[in-house]
């Protein structure tokens, strides 16, 4: 079954086709660049299924360079690759479903709509499908940084979409500057990785995880750097990865970019900034799971940085009144779950999550624009109000999506994030020492956003489509057709069965084998040591992260309890929203947190901490180095052809024009000359 | 038969008589005559080392001095004609107008 795998470049090259055509014949189409947009992705569906099931069903990958566009002379060579494994394939059945179906909703909420421009649209949710594809499948660090930095580019044109307006430009540079200044980290870190290891392949017996992890055992010599002992120096070359990781994954102090992105088109913040290119982050430390593995202190870092997150954009999630910026903070908190499973090895759980939430979140973000669109365009929630009976199929899709984000069981979301709680729990309470503690702190923090989740989810619910309608334009919602209500009933069937495929609890608890998705990434070939057995032993050797599972009240026992805590930590705050916003005419309960609101609806004054810190520390440090730049760099320059001019304008007085004076020089040369020769060859 | 020596003292006194027209002398024309005289001295230490190693060279090699002089004579006076016309003299120390 080799034959598949040939085609996997194409799974990427059939959106380039349909950006090069949007962009060229876009405005001659019919659909200005939708219908070849739809094929093509479509058409990766296809082939990426294609994949997924070959994996599956002969658990071989795919591991090989395609074009090397450095051959280095007696060192490294610079590689494009392809590199499929469960992990890779899973990421591209999500991308290019998720992508398609963007695609066809985008014809209800751009073209139906009349926008302008729309070939420019087209061409860029084709680039990024291009470059988010390659990014999942590159077999090298250096190819993931190319695409990794090709979305961002894709992500900083969609944002721009509208650039007319005021707003969307300026988000667009917003995002790209913050992802950008993390991107700055990953740069050095790959470069850090080539020169430590000589090499950027991910997986096999010559990547750079392995070559690590037998570093760590003394069978391999690497270079390290500054003094620095080996373990030590893959920390700091995690962290600087990690960089990229959290500027693009919107992990704070990185996470101010997402909800200004919202400025761009819904299908845009769907795609882009729900379920693929933030989870771009993630899919990195997933795919190099082995490198951190090694490290305790990174994952530490990762835990504490995702527990927070999670916590902390939550917290702000609750008091939005603008439908996309709830979903915003929503987001980061989910991609905060992620990192923390992450970091406290649950390798299996933050893929699961990052599966259901791409599924649940595009679900909830095609809503809301589904709900834009009847509303005009107005995304104020206190606009909005008894849409539920207006438009149905919104409805019950976006409750499921709800339900999923809530985590309420039996939806996508409950099985995956009560997975990533559960293994913070176990790996929290058996590690020893202080990664222990930091993972029972992430799992804290992690736990009780679940509350928050709960309460802003509904919240937005019960304000959107409960109650009376609070406009006129609520009490007569424009209609939307079939190409909007379409993607919403596939991923809102998904969102609601999606979770299935991973019922860790249920296995638990009755012993049967259905963690698919857990077997699924397991079979990852061996020699690529990818798999998760591989990875569940570094984590558990105490020389590398040291990191292990205890269960206090029994598996059964300990996994049930943290399904009930979770589950009823969700249940509380929908029940709380319930009880304070499904009312016939609601009030803003949230008044009531006086002072803590306003923070909140400030955002914790993080644009104005970062605004702060480039205006006040950056503009003043860069005013100092300026000076310096041009007083003593250009003063030295300055100098030296001063020095010289000065000189040269003493030395052309030689120069007088008289003929007589050169005659007279030339016979004194001449005659200095001969005294010279006279004096050394002895003839006085 | 005189000997080499006394040649060679006739023509470094002419040498330096030509010499010294060119250092103290400020009329273009006494230049040119004093650049010829130079020119003579070094054709009669030819003839003179011709005359000394029996050798024809030295000879053929005063004529080609005496046409170079020639020549550089035309090419001098042409100058001295053309300082004259803008400068309304022949005093070398007046055209300083390119110096800096």
């Amino acid at each position: 079954m080799a034959g598949i795998y040939d085609l996997v470049p194409a799974i990427a090259a059939l959106p380039l086709a349909s950006f090069v055509i949007a962009l060229f014949a876009g405005k001659d189409l019919p659909k200005k660049g939708a219908l070849p947009g739809i094929l093509a992705t479509a058409g990766s569906l296809a082939l990426s299924l294609a994949v997924a099931v070959t994996v599956f069903t002969t658990g071989e990958g795919f591991n090989q360079n395609l074009y090397t566009f450095v051959a280095g002379q007696d060192t490294f060579s610079l590689h494009l690759g392809v590199l499929i494994d469960p992990l890779s394939a899973l990421m591209l059945v999500i991308v290019s479903l998720i992508a398609t179906l963007v695609h066809v909703f985008s014809l209800g909420y751009m073209n139906d709509e009349g926008e302008t421009g729309l070939p420019r649209y087209y061409a860029g949710l084709g680039l990024f499908t291009f470059s988010m594809l390659s990014f999942v499948f590159a077999n090298n660090i250096l190819m993931a940084f190319m695409f990794f930095e090709l979305v961002g580019l894709c992500s900083y044109l969609l944002i721009g979409f509208w650039f007319r307006e005021a707003g969307p430009p300026s988000a667009a540079k917003k995002a790209f500057l913050v992802t950008r200044f993390g991107d700055y980290f990953f740069l050095v870190g790959v470069v850090a990785i080539f020169a430590t290891f000589g090499t950027g392949a991910f997986a096999g017996s010559e990547s750079f995880p392995h070559l690590a992890e037998l570093a760590l055992e003394g069978e391999y010599d690497v270079n390290t750097f500054f003094g620095l002992g080996e373990q030590a120096w893959f920390t700091v070359l995690g962290l600087l990865v990690l960089g990229g990781v959290m500027g693009k994954s919107a992990q704070f102090p990185f996470h101010t970019w997402l909800p200004d992105a919202m400025e761009g088109p819904t299908p845009v913040s769907a795609l882009i900034h729900a379920a693929t290119m933030v989870a771009a982050g993630v899919f990195l430390v997933a795919r190099m799971y082995g490198f951190y593995a090694l490290s305790p202190t990174a994952l530490a870092i990762i835990a504490l940085v995702g527990g927070f997150t999670a916590l902390f954009a939550a917290t702000m999630g609750v008091v939005k009144q603008e439908l996309k910026q709830v979903l915003a903070y929503s987001t980061i908190s989910q991609y905060g779950y992620m990192m923390l499973a992450l970091g406290s090895g649950g390798y299996v759980a933050a893929v699961f999550h990052l599966t259901t939430h791409a599924v649940f979140k595009a679900l909830l973000f095609l809503g809301a624009g589904s709900v834009i669109i009847a509303m005009h365009h107005n995304e104020n929630m206190w606009d909005m109000g008894g849409l539920k009976d207006k438009m149905p199929v919104t409805y019950w899709t976006f409750l499921s999506g709800s339900l999923a984000l809530a985590g309420i069981v039996p939806f996508a979301g409950f099985w995956s994030k009560d997975e990533v709680l559960y293994e913070a729990l176990i790996h929290g309470l058996g590690t020893e020492g202080g990664l222990g503690i930091v993972l029972l702190a992430a799992y804290a923090m992690g736990l009780l956003a679940v509350f928050f989740t709960g309460f802003y989810t509904f919240r937005m619910v019960y304000l959107t489509f409960h109650g009376e309608p609070r406009s006129d334009i609520a009490r007569d919602p424009e209609p939307v057709r079939w190409n909007v209500k379409g993607p919403l009933a596939v991923l809102g069937v998904l969102a609601a069965t999606v979770g299935f495929i991973n019922m860790v609890p249920v296995k638990k608890v009755t012993g049967l084998e259905i963690d698919y998705l857990h077997q699924f990434l397991d079979m990852a070939p061996e020699a690529y040591l990818t798999n998760v057995h591989h990875y569940t032993e570094l984590l558990e050797t105490d020389a590398f992260a040291g990191i292990h599972a205890a269960t206090p009240l029994g598996e059964v026992g300990t996994v049930a309890a943290s399904a009930a805590v979770s589950l009823g930590l969700a249940l509380a705050g929908v029940l709380a929203a319930r009880q304070l916003y499904n009312a016939p005419q609601p009030v803003e309960h949230t008044d009531r947190l006086g002072r803590v609101k306003t923070i909140l609806m400030h955002n914790y004054y993080q644009d104005e901490y970062q605004v702060w810190l480039a205006r006040d520390v950056t503009v003043p440090f860069a005013g100092v180095l300026d000076t310096f730049d041009q007083g003593i760099v250009d003063g030295v320059v300055n100098g030296a052809s001063s020095v010289s001019r000065t000189a040269g304008r003493q030395v052309r007085k030689l120069q007088t024009g008289v003929v007589t004076n050169y005659a007279a020089l030339l016979t004194l040369g001449l005659v200095l000359l001969l005294a010279a020769f006279a004096v050394v060859g002895g003839w006085v | 038969m005189i000997a080499t020596e006394w040649y060679l003292m006739l023509s470094a006194g002419l040498f330096c008589i030509g010499l010294l027209g060119i250092l103290m002398r400020r009329n273009a024309l006494i230049f040119l005559m004093s650049v010829e005289l130079m020119l003579n001295a070094a054709n009669i230490n030819l003839v003179a080392f011709s005359l000394q190693h029996g050798n024809l060279s030295g000879q053929v090699f005063a004529l080609f001095g005496m046409a170079l002089a020639a020549a550089e004579v035309a090419v001098g006076l042409g100058i001295i004609l053309v300082l004259y016309r803008n400068f309304g003299d022949i005093d070398v120390t007046s055209p300083t107008t390119m110096r800096w």
